[in-house]
């Protein structure tokens, strides 16, 4: 191994010389193999040869865009070339049911005219959350919540390509959905408070049994106005009786007055 | 034998958010490829709550977010400053975008030529006046000759090389009103004018 490479490169010398017709004299031939022991020079590698080593891909770069050195099975197929302009390319197929629809107000406009952008109720009341349940309150806040992503969208994209007026009509649309939304945490609210005092008052009524075994609420007997005893309703009568005794106030005074016939 | 790791699919938080108050914007990048959508999000928002948000409140299942924050460069004064006080350095809030990749393509609609229906052309004649009128107002403005002045410079010109003669109208509007017949009487024009 170690001869053949060595005699490698002079083999080399030789066939290049050939090439060239500056070939030496076949005489010569024994003192070209001997060993070189007179000379000296200043860098072990040898500058005279090129390749200076026996690598296969020396001078193949992917920086330098080389290409390879051999061809390759697919290099007779064309490489597509990209479409630059954007008007070029085939239209896209979106699909009809795409969430991204969501940000917009039509499929066929990136953003309204201030003329649909009118076109909206008010807001919800509290008194109209009061009666709904905590289920509905949070769909609508995620119903507004997208409202506002769309209307934020509409205002962005129409504002960007400076299309006009839309921005007044937009904000009077946004500004119901908030109102909504703090409707909805309103009416949260309250029902925090109201559930934090039947707490309280859940350990002062006698009628709930706050420890858990058997029925929560046992109702003390109740009366009902039907079955109202005659006793109890002859009392207050004899409390108006007893009443005609006090003395009346200066205004009902001034009334009797009038009420004396003349 | 050992069995094939299967690659797990991406995991959706299970922290529920019940009232969530902020909002994203779509935003239209004509350049990005129909597989892509950027949005502008509120700073603390990260990558995973924007792949969870899209999906549970859009449907729209997300393979990767790429996230960017973008600072703002450095201006005199707040935006809402009535009247802009110099040598106040503000440097506004950074805007987050977002830039996700979908499995649907979307592309936005096309943006309309006329924007007659915007007013377009009203509303850019206002901002011009409005420009106009602060600049006088702001600093410098009162020293700036008026546009008229071109104007008077050209018309005494004309009168001093004399093009043009020198005429006071004092009957300009007698003129409208009573023109002279042919037969050199006043005639009165407006004969149907009820007073």
């Amino acid at each position: 191994m170690a001869t053949s490479t060595s005699i490698r490169p002079v083999a080399r010398r030789l066939l290049k010389a050939n090439i060239a017709q500056n070939a030496p004299p076949t005489f010569l031939l024994p003192s070209l193999l001997a060993p070189v022991q007179q000379s000296s020079p200043f860098s072990s590698t040898s500058t005279s040869l090129y390749p200076r080593d026996m690598n296969r891909q020396r001078g193949v770069s992917t920086r330098r865009r080389t290409g390879l050195r051999q061809p390759l099975s697919v290099s007779k197929t064309p490489l597509p070339k990209p479409v630059l302009d954007p008007a070029k390319r085939p239209e896209v197929d979106v699909d009809v049911h795409h969430g991204l629809w969501d940000f917009f107000y039509n499929k066929k406009k990136p953003f309204a005219t201030p003329l649909e952008l009118t076109q909206h109720g008010r807001g919800w009341t509290v008194e109209e959350l009061r009666h709904k349940s905590f289920e509905d309150l949070h769909a609508l806040w995620w119903v507004c919540c997208k409202e506002r992503n769309r209307i934020a969208t509409d205002k962005y994209e129409r504002n960007r390509v400076k299309a006009g007026s839309g921005d007044l009509e937009s904000g009077a649309r946004d500004f119901n959905v908030r109102r909504t939304m703090r409707g909805i945490k309103h009416t949260l609210t309250e029902r925090y408070y109201a559930y934090r005092e039947a707490d309280v008052l859940m350990y002062e009524d006698e009628e709930i049994d706050v420890t858990g075994q058997g029925p929560p609420y046992i109702p003390k007997e109740a009366v009902l106005e039907d079955e109202v005893p005659e006793e109890v309703e002859a009392a207050p009568a004899a409390e108006s009786a007893d009443k005609t005794d006090i003395p009346p106030p200066a205004a009902t005074e001034k009334g009797s007055v009038v009420e004396k016939p003349l | 034998m050992a069995t094939r790791h299967i690659t797990k699919a991406p995991r959706m938080g299970t922290k529920a958010l019940y009232l969530p108050n902020f909002r994203i914007v779509l935003l239209n990048d004509p350049k990005l490829s129909p597989h892509f959508a950027s949005f502008l999000v509120p700073l603390n928002l990260n990558k995973l709550d924007l792949r969870d948000y899209l999906y549970n409140c859009y449907g729209i299942p997300v393979r990767s977010v790429r996230s960017y924050i973008q600072m703002q460069k450095v201006q005199q004064d707040k935006n809402n400053a009535k009247r802009v006080s110099p040598r106040r350095w503000h440097r506004p809030r950074s805007i987050k975008k977002m830039m996700v990749e979908m499995d649907d393509p979307f592309v936005w609609p096309k943006t309309p030529e006329d924007f007659s229906q915007w007013d377009k052309d009203f509303v850019e004649k206002r901002e011009k006046a409005n420009k106009k009128a602060r600049d006088a107002q702001g600093p410098g403005g009162a020293s700036k000759p008026p546009a008229e002045r071109k104007s008077i410079a050209e018309q005494a010109k004309e009168l001093l090389e004399g093009k043009k003669e020198w005429r006071r109208d004092d009957n300009e509007y007698e003129d409208e009103i009573v023109e002279e017949d042919a037969d050199g009487e006043w005639e009165e024009v407006e004969q149907n004018v009820k007073i």
